[in-house]
């Protein structure tokens, strides 16, 4: 915590000599640099890079001896770089020139490791809207749009962007791209939560072009061909670089960048200056209004929290119903329902949460256009689902076997020993685990964000990508996840106290006391 | 009442329940006794089909409980069950324990359960603790709850599956106290126990269960006092035995020695007591010629305290002159009593001890 601190602190010294801590590309900048005349040892350095980036392909094609470290996303890198973690990231000139411009502990080296081309991707059987996109593509570039685009959006400085407003319609068949919005200045979130950046303004056009509306899918870079292949989104726009490897899985557009592969490392000399309170404290404010409120970003974060509630809510309720209708099939006396809920639970236990959740959404509802959020409901109320069917059990098995002989002999019907006498006092004994479950839900989905869904985590992982800073925007997250397990803990524990017969008779025993107190 | 015939009941291999026909009619008391593991209680549990008897047929007021589509629940609503470990609902109060039958079964409102349910609990002692739990009880408290619940269901017979197996002496009087008042008040029970002189006092009928079927029946007094097999009686009496078989003269007369003093210890027999049974048996065993198969058994009744050796020899006859034997004369001056006779091809020795 004190390291990221120093580290704001730092900025906040050196804001003045920002632009001119930058340095710039001096040579050639559309050339390759010999490896063995590299200005700086990669072969032999910690490495970061994003995973599933051609850049992590090009580590370990050409600098197997490195150290790679791979990120679900560059930004992720980026901080690991800040704190220490590895001394270089490699990645594209626009993401290295935003980093660094917003950074003057980190330093943007001149050499260039590779020149790729940034296209659009296509679902392979598309080949339509392939050639509408290159169409387009082309257009814009023989009117000098792209260019154009290339300078608003490629600044070296710290000045707003300039945006340009298009007129989209508003009807029809909307155009569907897939972008993984923390890599600016090609595709972020703005302060209304709208996707910019030369990508975002590019889909936009293309969709003008095309006469139809457009909607956005954030999801993690690893995602992305995925969801296209799954025809979850039409196109990828989203400085991606068409590789062969990638082409085997889908097609690409004409080139509309010529993209470079640079390396960041820390500033040779990042740090010194003498610490001061008001510098330390002028700085953690500086850094919590960048990251809380600048742009109205609680607001982001108030939204990522309602999704978190509401997924854990109707996870919880699918899960425990369902847990139940598991729980009575295992304990049935037909050998064909036992067997097939048992294997239900070893399945539904034996998969990480995440990897059933991908398995469902790519490929359970392949070619379904569904609400992700419904995806990850189902996805968490199966999970929750085995494990609470596993505690109904033990808690039913738990009651003495008097009870139910005793209801039995007084002449209740099975059902009816089951509803007056076991289930009570079994609902007592899973109250203390069904909490724990409960608050395990509530952490777990914070892997929504692999399908696409903003919530509480996925949120942080935004502001982030815009402030590099990590601190503000995981306290904010790590205090409301606090924050929800306290409530649903308090909750339960509520719900335990009116379930319970023994804290009544206490209380009554308590308050016969205290009467015979007051009136001897 | 009820009416049973050719009840049996397997746990697999093991036939707990062999073949029982009886019949109990209304306002009898009927007492079952009989040793540990013989089906007492699994004789009971089939009854109200607890236990799943393996054959035969159970007859409720000449209704077949056996029979398919038969309404068990009802039946049982009128045959209530006192269980040897209490099993009031543990997460009710006292009260609520006694009116969840009577409002969910018997369709009574809640007041009108609440009123029948403090009398019944005024009846057995327990309306004091009307709003307790029943882990704030103990066990006497406990087991006469359980006989009110019974009760709140207006049953027509009540089962008792041992109910003061699990309670102390002190407790013990007071569930008792309890049963024989319902006993007086002409409600039909029956009663597995091991509290002999309470069994014999307030029953009708008892029942010796052994070997899996009703091996003896009668009133108190024709089991209690004139039981007329061998088991029942040995039950009654609480007779303990140690038998040692002799099939040549060789025999190991420590080995014989040391089971005779081992059977003293346990039933803690005084050592002069002790060392007068090994010198008899030493005697008696000097006085044989013929030791092909010799039978020798001791009987202990915890119950009189009388203790008799049985010899039991394969030969031929002892004569008369045997009646002359010094060792014959010092075996009768340390017995009370003794007697001769030849069976089978066997003389019989009976000596008493004391």
């Amino acid at each position: 915590m004190q390291n990221k601190l120093l580290v704001s602190l730092v900025l906040c010294l050196m804001i003045v000599a920002a632009c001119s801590g930058i340095c710039l590309a001096a040579a050639s900048p559309y050339e390759v640099t010999p490896y063995d005349q590299l200005s700086f040892d990669l072969a032999h350095a910690r490495v970061g890079v994003m995973t599933g980036s051609t850049h992590e392909t090009l580590m370990k094609t050409s600098f197997p001896t490195a150290d790679l470290h791979s990120y679900d996303s560059t930004m992720d890198a980026v901080a690991a770089l800040k704190a220490g973690h590895v001394d270089a990231v490699v990645t594209v000139y626009p993401t290295a020139l935003n980093v660094a411009k917003h950074n003057p502990d980190l330093q943007l080296l001149p050499d260039v490791l590779e020149l790729q081309d940034t296209a659009i991707a296509v679902n392979k059987e598309n080949t339509e809207l392939l050639e509408q996109i290159n169409a387009v593509l082309a257009q814009l570039e023989q009117d000098g749009t792209l260019e154009d685009m290339v300078r608003r959006w490629m600044k070296d400085d710290l000045s707003p962007y300039e945006q340009v407003e298009l007129d989209l319609p508003q009807e029809g068949q909307p155009l569907r791209v897939a972008v993984d919005a923390t890599r600016e200045p090609f595709c972020f979130k703005d302060a209304d939560g709208n996707v910019a950046g030369l990508d975002g303004e590019l889909a936009r056009r293309i969709a003008l072009a095309l006469g139809r509306p457009v909607k956005f899918s954030d999801m993690k870079f690893s995602a992305l061909i995925a969801a296209l292949q799954s025809n979850k989104a039409d196109v990828i726009i989203s400085m991606m670089n068409a590789t062969d490897e990638r082409r085997k899985s889908v097609n690409f557009s004409s080139t509309y960048y010529k993209q470079r592969t640079v390396i960041l490392v820390r500033a040779e000399d990042a740090g010194g200056g003498a610490f001061s309170f008001s510098d330390f404290w002028s700085n953690v404010s500086d850094s919590f209004y960048n990251n809380i409120i600048f742009e109205h970003r609680y607001l982001l974060i108030i939204d990522g929290l309602k999704v978190t509630l509401l997924i854990t809510a109707l996870s919880c309720i699918a899960g425990t119903l369902l847990g139940a209708l598991i729980c009575l099939m295992r304990m049935s006396k037909k050998k064909g329902l036992k067997r097939f809920a048992q294997a239900c639970i070893s399945v539904l236990r034996g998969l990480p949460v995440l990897v059933l959740l991908m398995f469902i959404y790519y490929v359970v509802f392949a070619e379904v256009d569904i609400d992700p959020v419904l995806v990850a409901v189902v996805a968490f109320g199966l999970n929750f689902a085995a494990y609470v069917s596993e505690m109904f059990r033990a808690a039913i098995l738990s009651v003495d076997r008097g009870q139910r002989e005793a209801g039995i002999a007084g002449g209740f019907t099975p059902g009816q020993t089951f509803f007056y006498i076991v289930l009570p006092q079994a609902v007592r004994q899973v109250l203390p685990v069904y909490k724990g479950e409960l608050i395990s839900l509530a952490k777990m989905t914070s892997v929504v964000g692999y399908i696409a869904v903003e919530d509480l985590t996925k949120v942080s992982d935004l502001i982030r990508s815009r402030t590099f800073d990590a601190f503000f925007p995981l306290l904010a997250t790590a205090v409301l996840y606090l924050l929800i397990s306290w409530l649903l803990l308090l909750l339960l524990e509520g719900l335990e106290r009116k379930t319970d017969p023994q804290r009544q008779a206490r209380k009554r025993l308590r308050r016969s006391l205290q009467d015979q107190e007051q009136s001897a | 009442m009820i009416r049973t015939e050719h009840l049996s009941k397997s746990y697999g291999d093991l036939a707990v329940l062999k073949d029982v026909n009886t019949e109990i009619r209304r306002g009898e008391v009927v007492s079952i006794i009989g040793p540990s593991g013989t089906g007492k209680s699994t004789f009971l549990r089939c009854l109200n089909l607890l236990e799943k008897p393996s054959g035969g047929c159970i007859f409720f007021k000449d209704v077949n409980l056996l029979a398919k589509g038969a309404a068990i629940s009802r039946v049982r609503q009128k045959m209530g069950m006192v269980f040897q470990s209490f099993n009031l609902y543990a997460h009710l109060t006292v009260l609520e324990n006694l009116t969840l039958g009577p409002q969910k079964l018997l369709g009574q409102s809640r007041a009108e359960a609440e009123q029948k349910a403090f009398a019944l609990l005024r009846l057995v002692g327990m309306a004091e603790k009307a709003h307790s739990y029943p882990d704030e009880l103990s066990g006497g408290q406990k087991q006469r709850a359980a006989i009110a619940r019974c009760l709140a269901m207006e049953p027509e017979v009540i089962l008792f599956d041992e109910p003061t197996s699990a309670l102390d002496p002190t407790m013990v009087s007071e569930v008792l106290a309890v049963i024989r008042r319902l006993a007086k008040e002409g409600m039909t029970m029956l009663i597995v126990t091991h509290e002999m002189e309470f069994a014999r006092n307030i029953s009708t009928r008892v029942f010796y269960m052994d070997e899996g079927v009703i091996y003896e029946e009668g009133t108190p007094e024709q089991i209690f006092d004139n039981p007329e097999k061998e088991k029942t009686r040995a039950f009654i009496n609480r007779i303990r035995s140690v038998h040692y078989h002799i099939g040549s003269p060789d025999y190991d007369l420590y080995a014989m020695n040391a089971e005779i003093e081992a059977f003293c210890d346990r039933h803690l027999l005084a050592r002069n007591t002790c060392a007068d049974v090994l010198s008899l048996a030493e005697e008696v065993l000097l006085l044989q010629r013929d030791f092909s198969s010799i039978d020798l058994t001791l009987h202990y009744s915890e119950k009189t305290g009388e203790l008799d050796l049985l010899c039991a020899a394969a030969g031929a006859p002892a004569g008369g002159e045997a009646q002359d034997d010094i060792g014959w004369k010092l075996i009768k001056s340390r017995c009370a009593d003794s007697q001769y006779s030849y069976e089978d091809g066997k003389n019989i020795l009976w000596l008493k001890i004391r």
